[in-house]
């Protein structure tokens, strides 16, 4: 199970789509909205993908997380607006051992943020918002 | 001379909000570079260079600039990626 989805995240279907009885180590990760208020407070990011590459991306870097890690892998990301605190992606992973299942985890996540063309636009509580996209102005890019 | 072909472009984000469209079609020389239909772009968008970190997609697999275009491809241009 991997994609997009313009609905909440729910984390409960992905750890039913990954649980094994053969598999001891089930491990999962939410990435939420953060409000940053000692920067600039947010109160939402609204989410824009390239859907038929990020589709095959999410499945090509699960089919990778399972192959080095014997994991099976579930992996959702939000599309359109996440309020601020809520989840924006969810990765859910199960393995033999615990080990296993916490490095499927982290590499699934880690690729996902590099490799699947999602952009996010910033929604902040003063009201403006920005583009997250290599082309807005310097002085207000941040690293992701 | 061969003819021109049309291909279509695919827009995200920022660049989509320039252009007006997710998506316009261009008329262009046969086997124009995926790397040179930027500047093939309406004025309001194309001044100036690509953004630094333009990656571009080519019947939605990853490409390089030097691809030659096909009539009927489509071309997205991917700017640095921010999901998550």
């Amino acid at each position: 199970m991997t994609g997009l989805t313009a609905d909440p995240l729910d984390l409960a279907a992905l750890i039913a789509a990954v649980s094994d009885p053969e598999n001891g180590g089930l491990t999962s990760f939410l990435g939420c909205i953060r409000r940053e208020d000692a920067i600039r407070p947010v109160i939402a990011i609204e989410y824009e993908a390239y859907e038929e590459l990020t589709e095959t991306e999410l499945a090509a870097v699960a089919a990778e997380a399972t192959s080095r890690f014997g994991a099976h892998v579930a992996c959702m990301h939000r599309s359109g607006r996440v309020e601020v605190g809520e989840p924006s992606v969810a990765v859910a992973v199960s393995a033999p051992h615990r080990s296993a299942a916490f490095a499927a985890c982290r590499y699934v996540i880690d690729e996902l943020k590099v490799r699947a063309p999602i952009w996010k636009r910033m929604h902040y509580a003063d009201g403006a918002t920005e583009w997250i996209d290599g082309r807005d102005r310097v002085a207000d890019r941040r690293p992701a | 001379m061969a003819s021109p072909i049309s291909v279509t472009v695919r827009l995200f984000a920022s660049l989509r909000e320039a252009a007006g469209a997710s998506r316009m079609t261009l008329s262009v020389p046969h086997a124009t570079p995926v790397g040179a239909l930027w500047s093939h772009l309406p004025e309001g968008i194309s001044a100036g260079e690509p953004p630094a970190a333009l990656r571009y997609a080519l019947n939605h697999e990853w490409t390089l600039p030097g691809a030659p275009l096909r009539d009927g491809d489509e071309v997205a241009f991917v700017l640095p990626v921010s999901g998550g």
